[in-house]
């Protein structure tokens, strides 16, 4: 007989054989082009679409650093839970605009936009290299997550590096193999494993522990009644600024909204009405996290503690006697949430390189540009692996910090979407004026007025600059600017 | 409605969502009572402005569908 953790052992790695296996199946039905591998051929239903907008929500991030906060941090956590929504619904309009004009000028990714509206190659290379240093944290925090589930349900035989390094193996193997039809297709199905395992896992935890999820509360409020009050506690166990609450929410709305593989995501679309479904369907994804911060709460009061707030939920499901076979679902439904969203974060980082950083300056064959991407796949999770190994921060900070930096898209894309009189002085200037904002900020936390996120900081000195520098500026052709504003 | 309405009815739901959720108005209901399906009122109040934003979604795409339909048929809503 298997013991326990042998058996939870050969659970996931039976799953993790199953992902492999929808991920290269899936490819076999996208064309050799640069098309088919970094836009699906504009191909993609509602289903899909569905899981993989959701993959953008439904991270590790979510999985095991929102249990982790709400069982550290408390309410603090609710930002996570309010954000997306903001973020997802301007989409309705912005989505099918976006897709159309991918459509109409041959785009595949979000710079390719922005730079046909205001031509800029300098322009094309800060977004790529602005994506790269937005990217890397968080396909890093999607690495750890992996590791960490792996290293708890393993009890430390497999350490959290050799189970990062396992699990992204095979996320290359199909993301190199097959673009973004695999990353499309292991969503989907990662996507179902995880809501479904969300929802068991966080109804059954405070009725296991706590006889229900109302009393689980109930004596959360008599013994820690901080931990239920906006804005919550800091890391360090302070109450959080509501200026901190309060921007984190906006900051990450406005991210969510200009994260390059959503933008590059909505290319592969068949149709707008299927975006449109997506953002409606949105919040069914949103609702998701209650059951995972009822998870985090779970183990407030529990008896005893993991040596990191990230590790709650399988520190929890592994003492909460549950047969094995149901603690390996658990945590594949853990390692969907890491890899659903790092695949689409490898695949995005990488053609976003080529496509804005490389081919502008050298124009590569289309096999050159598949090449490149793949050879950069594998770069830039080598980078986030090696950031991965280092101990010391949380998974939500690392996600903050790169929300400073993509939230500085928004005024920039917006402008190229509806603002006839934007100039491509008045872009780059706004953004770089943001973006070193944002990053002073986050290297200076304790200058930052109010608590306040460097990103809205970094977009209050961004949008004068971009208005300022726009209005002083010659307009663009009109016929030119048109086509962008005329869809 | 109109579809037109049900665009300005989404534009000032979520801009009320937002200013719901963050300082001060979720500081004004920042009491546990009452619980809603167990969960205290401060967790319950943005979940339901997420359960809000799927209703208004929905109903816009619906009047979207039917404009569509009759702009399709050469008349107007």
């Amino acid at each position: 007989m298997m013991d326990k953790s042998s058996l939870v052992t050969v659970v996931i790695f039976t799953y993790l054989s199953v992902t492999l296996a929808v991920g290269l199946v899936a490819g076999r039905r996208a064309s050799r082009s640069v098309q088919g591998y970094v836009a699906g051929d504009r191909d993609f239903g509602l289903l899909v679409m569905y899981f993989i907008t959701g993959a953008t929500v439904f991270s590790a991030f979510a999985f095991l650093g929102g249990p982790g906060w709400a069982y550290s941090r408390g309410a603090a956590a609710f930002y996570i839970l309010t954000y997306g929504v903001l973020g997802m619904a301007p989409w309705y309009a912005m989505g099918p605009r976006v897709a159309a004009l991918g459509r109409r000028f041959g785009f595949v990714t979000q710079a390719q936009l922005l730079v046909g509206r205001f031509p800029s190659r300098g322009l094309s290379a800060l977004m790529a290299i602005l994506t790269l240093a937005a990217f890397v944290p968080y396909v890093t925090i999607q690495m750890r997550g992996a590791g960490i589930v792996i290293e708890a349900v393993t009890d430390g035989r497999i350490p959290l590096a050799a189970g990062a390094a396992v699990a992204y193996s095979i996320v290359l193997v199909y993301v190199l193999g097959s673009g973004v039809s695999a990353v499309g297709w292991t969503n989907t199905f990662q996507g179902v494993f995880m809501l479904v395992i969300a929802w068991a896992l966080g109804i059954y935890l405070p009725y296991r522990l706590y006889g229900g999820v109302g009393p689980m509360f109930e004596q959360i409020l008599e013994a820690r009644p901080e931990l239920l009050s906006p804005p919550g506690l800091t890391g360090s166990g302070e109450p959080w600024s509501w200026g901190g609450y309060s921007t984190a929410i906006l900051a990450s709305a406005i991210g969510v909204t200009m994260w390059p593989h959503l933008f590059m995501k909505a290319y592969t679309a068949r149709s707008d009405a299927i975006i449109r479904r997506t953002v409606i369907l949105f919040p069914t994804f949103q609702l998701f996290l209650i059951p995972v911060f009822l998870i985090g709460f779970a183990g407030v009061l529990f008896p005893e503690s993991p040596d990191q707030a990230d590790f709650i939920l399988p520190f929890l499901i592994l003492r909460s006697d549950l047969p094995a076979l149901v603690v390996g679902l658990f945590c594949a439904g853990a390692l969907s949430a890491s890899m659903s969203t790092g695949d689409a974060l490898l695949h995005g980082a990488a053609s976003v390189v080529v496509e804005d950083g490389v081919q502008p300056f050298r124009e590569l064959s289309d096999s050159g540009q598949r090449l490149l991407i793949r050879i950069l796949v594998v770069a830039v999770g080598g980078v986030a692996y090696l950031f991965a190994l280092v101990e010391g921060f949380s998974l939500v900070d690392l996600l903050l910090a790169s929300y400073g930096i993509i939230c500085q898209y928004m005024p920039a894309m917006v402008a190229a979407l509806y603002w006839r009189r934007a100039t491509t002085a008045g872009v780059v200037s706004g953004l770089l004026a943001g973006s070193i904002v944002s990053v002073f900020f986050f290297l200076v936390p304790e200058l930052k007025p109010l608590g306040m996120h460097e990103g809205i900081l970094g977009l209050i000195v961004h949008l004068p600059v971009l208005l300022i520098v726009s209005l002083r500026g010659k307009p663009q052709d009109d016929e030119h600017v048109d086509g962008y504003l005329n869809v | 409605m109109r579809y037109r309405t049900w665009r300005r009815v989404v534009w000032t739901y979520h801009l009320g969502f937002a200013v719901a959720v963050t300082w001060p108005v979720q500081d004004l209901v920042n009491t546990p009572d009452p619980f809603v399906l167990g969960l205290p009122f401060q967790m319950a109040w943005p979940a339901g402005w997420v359960l809000g934003s799927l209703a208004v979604l929905w109903r816009l795409d619906a009047a979207r569908t039917r404009h569509e339909g009759a702009r399709a048929a050469g008349g107007d809503e």
